[in-house]
């Protein structure tokens, strides 16, 4: 909720225009400067022509019908005509111009933004929140491409057509063209001021307006706490108060728009009464035609539209600024793990794991890690065990290299890792998150994402190996099956399947699992063991433990404890020590085993099931069977 | 036309199959200043023609047949340009006063509309809620409700300044030349009907587009949240290659949109210039033969551009009425469901409840289907008594306690509360006597003082707040945030444990001092040394009060003055603690034997460590 808060804030961030920012922009369409070009001149054209024609009413009435010369009269009509017919033309170009060159530069922006973000590390998606790394690329870039297309044309249009229509007027008479030029800056001026008025009240809707979606949002999520605790009366008059609150910013949004174009029109006006009363005074005296007269009520009643462009684009322009610097900043962000230009392929990660005396701590945050060092041999299996923020992920993240220590070294084959390149470890790494992400596709996808080249049946082998084919076959679709948005579809343990079956098909090196730590059921979590321990073989692995099957299995238990470690050893070395591992292990063995006998549940999964007496006992045999695999 | 005044209106009066009539019947109260709206819009339109009537009596009698307002010409030219400036004062005026009175309707609507969709959907029964998820029922209180507001204040009001504004002028012309206004109106129909044909498509295409976009933040939402997989298996380029895709297609979607645009509009002009041109051309003529004047080509030809082109987006809003109208079904599907009754029941009590509770073969069956929740369940216990339930998930512990706040009604046998028929009882006093602290802690995004606060319905000082909190051991964690009380849940990283909600949750029961005591399971999610500090308070809460429990634990239940042990909605044992365990052979004493061997398997594991 604070989170959309923030970003409705930043969103509304104007900025003023500075030359750097200015010729960056203009950078952006520098490539399609024929488009632009070809944009530029027919929006000048469609702008010329759209005064011309009212001059040319003005002919038909001065030239045509009072000097009765049928003659004059039809070649206008086919000048008119011919007119007609190019302005038509020139709508086209410039909308098609345009409008897909709007499109091709947000493709090209959006492209160029994705491209980088894929370079920077995890460090900067530590610090910046998904949803505002989203805005960047959809409604910055959206802004950025409508500033330099609909902007242009809009205000080309405005600028040319205020240009050749007093042009035009002065043709016909140049005093009361004067008079119309002593408005237009009063009448613009008018126009921004409103749309700037406007815009704040739609700023205040626009916040209520999310206050209010947190609120239906909050009051149907706690429904059950309301209806318990008999909080609907007073819940309506908070609501009333939000929707008050939104009702009146919007409405007042709505009136000053209501009152935005009349208020122009008016000043016009007053220009239009002055123009007839000196008009008729000059209409005695020759100076100018009824058709002179009747041109200017036209250019005078249709000179709202450009000021009101303007007024607009001026007003957006802020807006789009400030979402041209936010991009620009991004794709000025450089990734703080690279490639040194000096970088070697790692041949293999089957070699010597070092950390040695390594530091790390997270941006603006206390140390994470303190004088770190851990010597892993080759094809050993290491358990990770302890608390919540005590550094298990951290030892992880610095092995992947998402980030690099600040302070010690880590070596892999005796060589600082820092000296590979970034590509060549990556390689050889598979790793199953705790909660594991799939992409939207369907399940032969998401496997293959493991090794994109390789077959069917080499997918096929992989969900074998780690146990995820049975059920796979049971889906609908088999492989074939959708598995919806970062696979909602399917539930946390046939998720966790797929992602080990990806990570074999990967055949890598380098094992990491952080295991779930909410509840899957006992089939699923046998499946999911078997699966571990075909993984594991012959290769090093680091996992983070919750489960006391995979505790057991490690050839090595570390406890960390506030970035160190606390204690390590094998599984009966540390029971015996009766220190914090025994204390662990203890808690962890009674809730296993409460949950295998369907005496206790784990609080929040929502796959919980039916446990009846006589299914504790086939429960307690397949935990044991689990177990003894 | 009061900003504050707040009217709730009952939505459920404007459910009916017609929905044109529904969206009429959600305008109650609101007709008057609609049809005023449109008044004003007619009396703008009519200032506008009145505009190019003048210039055609400027024209035409004043230059041409020399006639005079006062006595000079000059101070004639000044009363026909005050005329001008008075003309657009009433156009502006009318268009501004019919803004705002549509503004008011569409706004004035939308803030009922959405009061009643927040207080209709908190009456709604738990079953209704359990079976719809809360992002669709979210979707539609926001965008439908956008959708209906527009339609309000754009789309209603829209058709009808359109037509209007075709009308006015038309009669206006016709006025001037009838033959003239007739053939000015040859190829409206011909624009409409391509107008609607066009939006129609332009519609579609539309979606498409956004379809595609929806997709393209699908994929980039994906690779942003799974930024450690892509890293760790090195997929970039194939990133970069998907994404590209994706982007690529929604260029293409929008370059076709922009295209149908292209051409829509410069063709629509042709047609509609077209149609200009002939009537000046004709109109010239007519005026070169005397059948028509000057003035009245000067102001035929500024009343044709506002007769003509308008019509061309017609078309456009009549194909967005019809969003409006599928919003209005959508919202029709929340409204016409029924609520719970809080306050119906043949009696009235008064005082706080004994709480003597008795059972008599109560069932429960839900309305969907004939599988018994719970079935044939009696027994009976005393005011300060404690009840505990045993038993595996959906053996119906949770359904039973559901029951007394009626969130469900039962469907057979009897529920007793102090010898009453509990359907009798109205729900609202109910849930005033019965506090629930929930398995799963819900506490709302406001200052932790206010969530204890919540629903306690009365005033209460800082003290009362403090002292509850202290009792339900959360007072110290509390006064440790940097904001104290005044924290706000969720908000700057202050993120409370599943132990810290629980107990703030029973703080809040603590202030609210009900009789009945339901306690579902309130130490499943926290670890051991929290479970101990929330068994005190419960200890505490519990005494004096009818306390029903639900556990797993055999450690939690032993202490009840009842157990029931559950199973598939039905009671397969009824006793103490003591009674229970002399039954061998039954469900209780196995899981009482399961959890001594629990501490029995550990010490051999340990043993063989050693």
């Amino acid at each position: 909720m604070s989170e959309e808060l923030l970003e409705l804030e930043e969103e509304e961030h104007t900025s003023k225009i500075t030359a750097p920012v200015f010729w960056r922009i203009m950078s952006i369409i520098k490539p399609h400067w024929k488009w632009v070009l070809g944009f530029l001149i027919t929006i000048g054209l469609v702008s010329g022509l759209d005064a011309y024609f009212t001059y040319l009413n003005k002919q038909i009435v001065d030239e045509g019908i009072r000097l009765a010369d049928t003659a004059v009269l039809i070649r206008i009509a086919w000048i008119y005509g011919a007119f007609l017919l190019m302005q038509s033309a020139f709508v086209f170009i410039f909308i098609y111009l345009a409008g897909v060159l709007g499109e091709r530069v947000q493709y090209d922006l959006r492209k160029m933004l994705f491209n980088h973000l894929q370079n920077l590390s995890l460090s900067y998606y530590a610090q910046n929140a998904v949803g505002r790394l989203i805005a960047r690329v959809t409604s910055d870039t959206g802004r950025v491409s409508e500033l330099v297309t609909w902007g242009i044309v809009d205000s080309v249009w405005a600028i040319m057509n205020i240009i050749t229509s007093l042009t035009f007027m002065a043709i016909i008479n140049w005093r009361l063209a004067l008079i119309v030029s002593a408005i237009i800056p009063i009448m613009v001026f008018v126009a921004m001021k409103f749309q700037k008025y406007i815009l704040v009240e739609f700023r205040h809707s626009r916040r209520a307006n999310s206050k209010i979606t947190g609120a239906y949002n909050e009051n149907i999520q706690g429904v059950r706490v309301v209806k318990a605790l008999g909080r609907e009366d007073a819940n309506l008059v908070e609501f009333q108060h939000l929707t008050t609150k939104m009702y009146k910013a919007s409405y007042r949004a709505a009136w000053l728009s209501a009152l935005f174009l009349p208020t122009v029109q008016i000043i016009a006006a007053v220009a239009l009464g002055a123009i007839v009363w000196y008009g008729g005074v000059q209409i005695q005296v020759g100076l100018i035609t009824i058709g002179g007269i009747q041109a200017f009520v036209s250019y005078l009643t249709f000179m709202m539209w450009p000021v009101q462009d303007l007024a607009r684009v001026y007003a957006e322009m802020q807006h789009s600024i400030a979402s041209a610097e936010r991009i620009f900043k991004l794709a000025d962000t450089q990734p703080e793990v690279h490639d040194r230009s000096d970088a070697v392929e790692a041949k293999t990660l089957l070699g010597e794991i070092e950390f040695d005396h390594v530091d790390f701590f997270y941006e603006d945050r206390k140390p994470v890690l303190t004088d770190f060092t851990l010597k892993v041999n080759p094809g050993e299996m290491i358990a990770l065990v302890g608390p919540t923020g005590g550094g298990k992920s951290t030892i992880v993240n610095l092995l992947c290299r998402f980030y690099e220590p600040g302070k010690g070294v880590i070596r892999i084959n005796g060589l600082d890792y820092t000296q590979y390149t970034l590509e060549s470890i990556h390689n050889k790494i598979g790793i199953v998150l705790q909660t594991p992400h799939l992409f939207s596709g369907t399940v032969r996808e998401n496997i293959r994402y493991g090794r994109l080249k390789a077959t069917d049946a080499e997918v096929e082998e992989a969900a074998k190996v780690a146990g995820a084919h049975d059920f796979i076959t049971t889906l609908e679709k088999g492989y074939e099956q959708n598995v919806g948005e970062g696979g909602n579809l399917l539930s946390v343990g046939q998720k966790q399947l797929i992602s080990l079956a990806r990570a074999v098909l990967a055949r890598p090196e380098l094992f990491i699992m952080d295991e779930a730590t909410s509840s899957v059921d006992t089939l699923t979590e046998a499946l999911i063991q078997k699966g571990m321990e075909a993984l594991m073989k012959g290769r090093t692995s680091f996992v983070i433990a919750h489960r006391l099957s995979t505790i057991r299995r490690a050839n090595r238990i570390l406890v960390i404890e506030d970035g160190k470690i606390a204690e390590q050893g094998t599984h009966a070395e540390l029971l015996r020590q009766r220190g914090h591992y025994y204390n662990l292990y203890t808690q962890q063995f009674r809730h296993e085993l409460e949950v295998q006998y369907g005496v206790a549940e784990e609080g929040t999964s929502n796959e919980r099931e039916g446990v009846t007496a006589d299914s504790i006992m086939i429960r307690r045999e397949a935990g044991e069977a689990v177990a003894a695999d | 036309m009061s900003d504050t005044t707040t009217q709730y209106f009952d939505f459920r009066n404007a459910l009916t199959p017609n929905r044109l009539l529904g969206l009429w019947r959600m305008m109650t109260d609101f007709r008057f200043s609609y049809i005023a709206a449109t008044f004003a819009l007619a009396i703008s339109a009519l200032a506008k023609t009145s505009v190019y009537l003048l210039l055609r009596f400027f024209a035409d009698d004043v230059l041409t047949q020399g006639r005079m307002l006062g006595t000079t010409m000059t101070q004639t030219f000044l009363w026909i340009g005050l005329g001008f400036i008075l003309l657009a004062l009433i156009e502006g005026g009318g268009a501004f006063l019919s803004g705002r009175l549509a503004a008011y309707t569409a706004e004035g609507i939308t803030r009922r509309l959405r009061d009643f969709l927040f207080d209709h959907i908190q009456r709604l029964s738990f079953s209704y809620h359990s079976a719809t998820p809360t992002g669709d029922l979210i979707e539609r209180v926001t965008s439908d409700v956008d959708a209906l507001r527009r339609f309000f204040s754009e789309q209603a009001i829209g058709v009808g300044r359109i037509i209007l504004l075709f009308f006015i002028n038309w009669a206006a012309i016709l006025y001037i030349n009838v033959k003239l206004g007739l053939l000015s109106v040859i190829t409206i129909p011909l624009i409409l009907w391509v107008s609607l044909w066009f939006f129609k498509r332009v519609t579609k295409a539309y979606e498409d587009y956004q379809a595609q976009e929806a997709v393209l933040s699908t994929t980039l939402q994906e690779n942003l949240t799974g930024v450690r997989v892509v890293k760790a298996f090195a997929r970039q380029e194939y990133e970069i290659e998907k994404f590209d895709k994706d982007n690529w297609l929604k260029y293409v979607k929008g370059k076709f949109l922009l295209l149908m645009h292209s051409l829509f509009w410069p063709l629509s002009d042709i047609v509609l210039g077209a149609q200009m041109l002939f009537g000046f051309i004709y109109a010239a003529f007519m005026a070169i033969n005397g059948e028509v004047s000057v003035g009245d080509f000067v102001a035929y030809t500024g009343l044709l551009i506002w007769l003509i082109f308008p019509i061309r987006n017609l078309g456009r809003t009549i194909v967005q009425t019809s969003t409006g109208m599928v919003s209005y079904q959508r919202l029709m599907d929340i409204t016409k469901q029924a609520r719970e009754d809080l306050d119906g029941g043949s009696v009235r009590p008064t005082g706080a409840v004994r709480g003597e509770i008795e059972f008599k073969d109560v069932s429960f069956i839900y309305s969907d289907g004939t599988h018994h929740v719970i079935k044939d369940i009696s027994f009976r216990i005393k005011p300060g008594q404690s009840i505990a339930l045993l038993g595996s998930t959906g053996s119906g512990k949770t359904s039973l306690v559901n029951l007394l706040p009626r969130f469900h009604d039962y469907t057979g046998g009897q529920i007793l509360l102090d010898g009453v028929e509990l359907k009798e009882y109205p729900r609202k006093y109910l849930r005033e006597q019965i506090g629930i602290v929930q398995q799963e802690p819900f506490l709302f995004s406001r200052s932790i003082r206010e969530n204890i606060l919540y629903g306690v319905g009365r005033s209460v000082t800082q003290e009362e707040i403090e002292a509850a909190a202290k009792a339900a051991a959360v007072h110290d964690v509390i006064v440790g945030f940097p904001d104290g009380y005044n924290t706000i849940v969720g908000e700057k990283g202050v993120t409370l444990s599943g132990g810290q909600k629980q107990r703030v949750t029973i703080a809040r029961t603590i202030l609210k001092n009900p009789r009945i005591l339901i306690l579902d399971d309130s130490t499943s999610a926290v670890d051991t040394e929290t479970e101990a500090s929330i068994r005190g308070a419960l200890n505490d809460l519990m005494e004096q009060r009818t306390t029903f429990i639900i556990a797993h634990r055999i450690q939690s239940v032993m202490k009840a003055d009842l157990i029931l042990v559950l199973d598939k909605g039905q009671v397969i044992q009824k006793g103490n603690h003591e009674e229970l365990l002399a039954q061998f052979g039954g469900m209780y004493r196995k899981i009482y034997d399961i959890q001594t061997r629990i501490d029995e398997e550990l010490e051999v594991e340990i043993a063989r460590a050693n």
